[in-house]
């Protein structure tokens, strides 16, 4: 009879990268998904152009901020789905693979896949709005906190549901109140002043004033460059922390 | 390290909401499964089954007792025993744009199995549970029952020690339940540890090596499916469809049942004679056969399994 060795327990984000690519090839077959994935960027886009065509390097940049949080955001619909329909959490870790290998593995699996039109759009805001090099690498990694912050905010939130149909209405919410209302695909400064405290403390936004601020569309006190940069960097590591922390967590129920 | 596979004592859970009454899921369950062995543990739905198989495989925490995986403490250290176990999940699905044989794989590549060994086993598996024909299909192209399938072959596959099943075999149709019981039995042959719940109580007989028949979160009997189906005081059951009515008539006969109107009679071959000779006399249809272990479970809980608590 097999007698198991003294077992040495799952490793902190054991199984990440195997998970990556399980997601990536779900993510990879759902063709339709893809094919939608740019038609609310692409469609403010189109707005954008037809209202105030000087606008549109603005909003190509907006349009990358705005798509690394709606990919980022996928994994709230992505977790709670494969958690409440097909219950195969359970099966993934009741095993050796870590929860915040699960959780980083299916953010990263998404991202894999749905990286290339915003790449595309990325292209097109380097052009059109004749961004340097360190602008470039700026909207890279602005845009990756932003991802970040979303795919970590969507992980925590999809824990709470027990029914998928209301993640939809909480996921619209989300993608309007933080990606299309705040100057986000439009500068800062046609956003009523009294409220830039709270669009430079939510994550797209912050980001969009920060680029908008290093093309030279949109002025920014220094006290407002800090509130974004520093507000946008401390909510992502949090965030990133507590779900990290919420997935280890909610491995287990009370 | 334990010398059992899986070992409770005195485990409880109860569940606690606002606004909810409070639930007693297990009221004290101590059970031992032993390397090697395939344990079934039956009750009818709401028994406790679930929530015990959840505890075991580290996605529920007791509310008290212990209970260990080969000498782990699952409560204290839950991501120790994880690499021992692997589950089917009740009522799980496969991803649904992942074809059976890339599920398969995906599953094993993520509980760290090198590609070799992982698709060795994923061929195997997929073999073994009659998916060669559609192994390329994504799932969401597949029937229900090859679905379930694909979920026994993912977990299968691991050849994890430890292996927990609740319901593996529901949707599927007669062959491929057997497909199923083969593969199960071919695991413990290799050292595997099954403990699996079913409503099926033929699957149950077929299958195990030993029982606990569960109710209202506690243990009522455990044993081999033979002890249990001797236990009910003979070894042959009379059917009698419209004998209800008359049943203090065979009472001192043995156990008796009225379930509506048929009346069932639990009697030893030595009373048969005269027992069919007092059905024959008041005019009733009566057929014989052996004791099963749907009969041994509805004397023990009182119920049949199919009835919700």
């Amino acid at each position: 009879m097999r007698t198991p060795s003294v077992p040495t327990g799952a490793r902190s984000f054991q199984g990440l990268a195997a998970f990556f690519w399980t997601e990536a090839l779900v993510q990879l077959h759902e063709e339709l998904a893809m094919a939608t994935s740019m038609v609310v960027q692409v469609v403010l886009l189109v707005f954008v152009w037809i209202l105030n065509p000087a606008l549109i390097g603005v909003a190509l940049i907006g349009s990358v901020v705005f798509s690394a949080f709606a990919l980022g955001q996928r994994v709230l619909n992505e977790a709670a789905y494969v958690r409440i329909d097909h219950k195969a959490t359970d099966l993934y870790l009741a095993g050796p693979l870590s929860p915040e290998g699960y959780f980083l593995g299916m953010a990263g699996g998404i991202l894999l896949i749905y990286i290339t039109p915003v790449a595309i759009l990325g292209a097109l805001a380097v052009v059109v709005a004749h961004l340097s090099l360190a602008t470039g690498l700026l909207l890279l990694g602005l845009s990756g906190l932003v991802w970040m912050f979303a795919a970590s905010i969507g992980y925590v939130f999809s824990t709470f549901f027990r029914d998928n149909r209301a993640i939809w209405a909480y996921s619209s919410l989300f993608f309007n109140v933080f990606g299309v209302l705040p100057p986000v695909f439009y500068p800062l400064g046609l956003f009523p002043q009294a409220l830039h405290p709270i669009v430079l403390l939510m994550p797209p936004s912050a980001a969009a004033a920060i680029l908008q601020s290093a093309i030279g569309v949109t002025h920014l006190a220094p006290g407002e460059f800090s509130l974004a940069l520093l507000g946008l960097v401390t909510e992502t590591v949090c965030v990133l922390a507590l779900a990290i922390y919420w997935a280890r967590r909610t491995v287990r129920s009370k | 390290m334990s010398g059992e596979a899986l070992r409770s004592v005195n485990l409880r859970k109860v569940y606690t909401s606002r606004g909810a009454p409070r639930v007693e899921a297990l009221a004290g369950v101590s059970m031992e499964v032993r390397p090697g062995e395939r344990v079934a543990l039956l009750g009818r739905n709401g028994a406790g089954k679930t929530t015990f198989l959840k505890i075991a495989s580290t996605l529920l925490r007791p509310t008290s007792g212990s209970i260990e995986v080969f000498g782990v403490d699952v409560d204290a250290t839950p991501e120790r025993a994880r690499p021992y176990i692997a589950v089917v999940p009740q009522e799980g699905k496969p991803f649904f744009h992942l074809s059976p044989r890339e599920q398969v794989y995906t599953y094993l590549r993520a509980r760290g199995l090198s590609r070799e060994t992982a698709k060795a086993r994923t061929e195997e598996a997929i073999e073994r549970m009659g998916l060669r024909e559609v192994a390329d299909r994504l799932s969401i192209t597949l029937s229900g029952g090859q679905r379930q399938r694909t979920m026994v072959a993912t977990v299968i596959a691991t050849e994890a020690p430890l292996l927990f099943l609740d319901e593996p075999t529901i949707g599927m149709d007669p062959f491929a339940r057997r497909d199923v019981w083969a593969s199960l039995r071919a695991l413990t042959q290799k050292g595997s540890t099954i403990l699996l719940t079913t409503h099926y109580l033929d699957e149950a007989d077929a299958l195990s090596h030993r029982l606990y028949i569960v109710e209202r979160g506690q243990v009522l009997v455990s044993g081999t499916a033979e002890d249990l189906k001797r236990s009910v005081g003979g070894t042959l059951k009379v059917s009698m469809p419209n004998g209800a009515l008359q049943i203090d008539a065979f009472r001192s006969f043995g156990s008796c049942v009225a379930d509506g109107s048929h009346l069932s009679v639990i009697v030893a071959p030595e009373r048969l004679a005269e027992l069919m000779d007092l059905a024959i006399r008041r005019h009733l249809t009566a057929t014989v056969g052996p004791v099963t272990l749907e009969e041994a479970f509805l004397r023990v809980v009182g119920r049949s399994i199919d009835e919700d608590t």
